[in-house]
């Protein structure tokens, strides 16, 4: 009995390089294709981003200012942001609104008092925080652009430019208001000089369209921005981010795995590996499902209980009482001697089951019951099969 | 390829040196490194599955209800013992419901080099061919951390035949049978009835069978016996059409059909007479012609084994055009149907003259015993509407009947405990009176 030829249905490993190696190319393709890709787009930063080439960046305007001698620095923490704010630095700050409430009383904490200039563009809740006097509008302007109007020189020689975006209400009296739309100014530049260190501020921008690659070279665009960010030899691009860990600080922080001996945490890592292994065990299978064709499973009684059903619902008690007499009658018919035949004439059937019934009131009723009329509702319905059943008795008692 | 409860609980167990000795990743590693080394051991010195041999021996035939074995001889060539489980996987009717894991699976070890037996016994719930799915298994390590898994497909095949429970009427139908042959005068004289012998007369014989030349011959009064004429032709006709599929109680009109002829084709063989078997809806299914009484039986219950009811509508013309093809004498026709109006009146009644023309047609139809249960529902207005619809089904029927018999033909309609021995009780009777 011993057969020679292998039995098995277990792939060998030929046969597994065959089967896959279609899906690793496509995994390998994909991954090339991922790689290149990244490659080409690694400088793709941010929009607003001093380093990015694409419409929404902002290295068009670094690098003409990086022509006329100002450098321009990234940074992407609140600690770097302060230690590079001085007399001789404009902070940008591109998405003030991502900055928290400590973040903003420590940037104005840093910046306020140092002579520097800090940008501010589009900040909306935080402008109070970081310009004080001055408070975002809730409704923005619909104008592209706006002429300058105000004294200030950057705007004068600018003209023109796309810095309509939020509009902003301005409270002290020497904050210049430039650009307005409707009555409120887009651009607002706020004095903060100290005794000591003259010449500081901070200007705080409606939008961030006049710096964008896309649209410098539109209207006075180019020339508001390489005034407003050229004033001083070092230019500081700060790009705030969730990542930073300023941002979350304070001991209501902490959380609960903080709290927990270490070794706990590593034993919990331990019995999530034993517990992933439990899943690999308990889920490998014994073998395939056994599929079998099934036969048909169908009540060769069903469509009368079927029609049982019918003529319940609907109420169909002429044919059922006709159903039940005439079983009755069949029935009847062989015990009285009248022929199959005739079983279902009155004149033939009645006077013989009559004779087989010693009562004459209940052979009075015969005529009503075998062949009357059918019954008013489904309780009559109930006895009439009992009657029929009763009578069935009687004719068939010896 | 996996692992096993063993290293889930020792992975678990880890956790505790982790937490207590050294919480970290040294640890982590150092306990985790260890388990896939042991794990790597034990896939190293587990017999691997694929280099197992495998081959079957064991019944090809079973009777419903009865249990099969099948020997699966698994052969170790490796130089590693194999120590593991094993599932003989078949179809799931090849076990009555629940029993599966415990039949399929089996505890297996083999030496290297040596050879075990593992025996499946199949208890198989239809009829039918049953083939193994394929054989899984799985082989654990030395240390119980690891287990290798494969399948095999060994091929084998045991045919589930139907399970012929009327069989337990053949001996009194023989009985009877033998009354009919001659040995008893009782029989009346038919007209397809043969003179078979004189005997003594005895009171009680049929004074019109007394021979008066072999008595004035004699002493004594001489009766002529007859017996009843052997060899003629049986056919039985199996409706395999969508009325066969219906169930009456736990099992399809089909099977109950089955029985019944099984036990009328074992009387008939046993009478002398020949049997022709046919299975039909819209073409041949199976048919069985041409054997002797010796191999009737076996080689009907082989072919009724893979015979399903198929869902469409029999096609009673070309049914009648094949039965008379396979009868081209003189026989008599069992036609195994179902007594339903449309396709009676539709299909068959039609098509009969053709058949009973120049054959006797004896049709044998299922009844179903829960319409006449339902037909006694009283009380509520629910079983009162089933009694009316029941009622209006046994009429039908009733009717049905009445018509086949206006045309001459034999009608048998019981439920399907009774319907085996009515149809042998009417063959009888037809052989008795001699219209065969």
């Amino acid at each position: 009995m011993t057969t020679t030829a292998s039995t098995s249905t277990s792939p060998t490993a030929r046969h597994l390089w065959i089967r896959s190696r279609g899906v690793l190319l496509g995994v390998v393709a994909l991954v090339v294709a991922g790689i290149a890709l990244a490659a080409t787009r690694a400088n793709d930063h941010g929009p607003l981003d001093p380093r990015s080439p694409g419409p929404n960046g902002a290295r068009a305007v670094a690098e003409i200012l990086r022509g006329r001698g100002v450098e321009t620095r990234v940074v992407t923490t609140l600690a770097e942001a302060a230690l590079a704010a001085g007399p001789d630095t404009t902070l940008v700050v591109t998405v003030p609104d991502l900055l928290t409430e400590t973040q903003t009383t420590a940037l104005r904490a840093a910046t306020t008092g140092t002579g520097g200039r800090l940008v501010l563009i589009a900040p909306d809740v935080s402008t109070p925080a970081l310009a004080p006097g001055v408070s975002a509008d809730p409704t923005p302007a619909f104008a592209e652009t706006a002429g300058p109007s105000c004294a200030l020189p950057a705007a004068e020689r600018a003209g023109s430019a796309e810095t309509t975006g939020i509009r902003y209400r301005v409270a002290s009296d020497d904050a210049d208001s430039c650009y307005p739309d409707e009555g409120l100014p887009t651009l607002v530049r706020v004095p903060t000089e100290t005794p000591g260190n003259p010449g500081g501020d901070t200007v705080v921008v409606g939008a961030p369209t006049f710096l964008v690659n896309d649209r410098l070279d539109e209207h006075g665009n180019a020339s508001l921005a390489l005034n407003l960010l050229g004033s001083r030899p070092e230019l500081v691009w700060y790009i705030p981010t969730l990542a930073d860990a300023s941002a979350t600080t304070g001991d209501e922080q902490q959380g609960l795995f903080d709290l927990m001996p270490s070794g706990w945490l590593w034993a919990a890592l331990q019995l999530f590996l034993a517990a992933a292994v439990a899943a690999l065990w308990r889920g490998r299978r014994f073998g395939p499902l056994v599929a079998e064709r099934l036969p048909v499973v169908v009540r060769a009684s069903e469509t009368t209980e079927g029609r049982a059903r019918l003529y319940h619902a609907a109420k169909a008690r002429d044919r059922a009482a006709e159903a039940l007499r005439t079983a009755t009658r069949l029935r009847l018919a062989p015990l009285t001697g009248v022929p199959a035949a005739r079983a279902h004439s009155p004149e033939a059937l009645l006077p013989a089951v009559a004779a087989h019934i010693g009562d004459p009131a209940q052979a009075a009723g015969l005529q009503e019951l075998l062949f009357g009329p059918p019954p008013g509702d489904d309780a009559a319905l109930v006895s009439l099969a009992d009657r029929l059943d009763a009578l069935e008795r009687e004719v068939s008692r010896p | 390829m996996g692992f096993t409860g063993r290293a889930a609980l020792l992975a678990a167990i880890g956790s505790l040196p982790v937490g207590l000795l050294e919480p970290g990743w040294t640890g982590v590693l150092a306990v985790n490194g260890t388990l896939a080394a042991a794990c790597a051991c034990d896939f190293a010195l587990a017999a691997p599955v694929r280099r197992l041999r495998l081959s079957r021996s064991g019944d090809t035939s079973v009777r419903l209800g009865d249990t099969a074995e099948v020997t699966l001889t698994v052969t170790n060539a490796t130089r590693r013992p194999l120590r593991g489980l094993l599932r003989d996987a078949w179809a799931p009717s090849s076990w009555p419901a629940g029993t599966e894991a415990d039949a399929s699976r089996h505890v297996l070890e083999v030496p290297a080099g040596e050879r075990r037996r593992v025996t499946t016994r199949l208890r198989p719930t239809r009829r039918g061919d049953r083939t193994p799915d394929r054989v899984t298994i799985r082989s654990y390590g030395p240390l119980g951390l690891w287990t290798r898994q494969g399948s095999h497909h060994v091929p084998w095949g045991v045919r589930v035949l139907p399970p012929f429970h009327s069989r337990k009427h053949l001996p009194s139908k023989l009985a009877r049978l033998r009354e009919l042959d001659g040995r008893t005068s009782l029989l009346t004289r038919g007209e397809g009835t043969e003179f078979d012998s004189l005997r003594e007369y005895v009171p009680g014989d049929d004074t019109r069978s007394i021979d008066w030349r072999a008595t004035a011959r004699q002493q004594t009064v001489a009766v002529r016996t007859w017996r009843p004429e052997r060899d003629r032709h049986v056919h039985l006709v199996l409706d395999t059409g969508r009325t066969s599929a219906g169930r009456v109680g736990d099992a399809p009109r089909l099977d109950s059909s089955m029985d019944a002829a099984l036990l009328l084709a074992a009387l008939a063989s046993k009478a002398g007479d020949r049997v022709g078997f046919l299975a039909y809806d819209r073409r041949v299914r199976a048919r069985v012609q041409g054997h002797t009484a010796d191999d009737l039986l076996a080689s009907l219950v082989a072919v009724m084994a893979n015979l399903e009811p198929e869902l469409v509508e029999t096609d009673a013309r070309s049914l009648a055009t094949a039965a008379l093809a396979a009868a081209p004498r003189r026989a008599l026709i069992v036609l195994l149907t179902a007594l339903d109006r449309a396709a009676v009146e539709q299909g068959l009644l039609p098509v009969l003259g053709r058949l009973t023309q120049q054959h006797t047609l004896l049709v044998a139809s299922v009844a179903d015993p829960h319409v006449a249960e339902m037909a006694k529902g009283r009380g509520t207005p629910e079983a009162v509407y089933d009694a009316a619809s029941a009622a209006q089904a046994q009429q039908e029927r009733h009717h049905v009947a009445e018509q086949l018999r206006r045309h001459g033909v034999t009608v048998v309609d019981a439920t399907p405990d009774d319907l085996a021995p009515a149809l042998a009780d009417a063959y009888l009777a037809l052989k008795a009176a001699g219209r065969l």
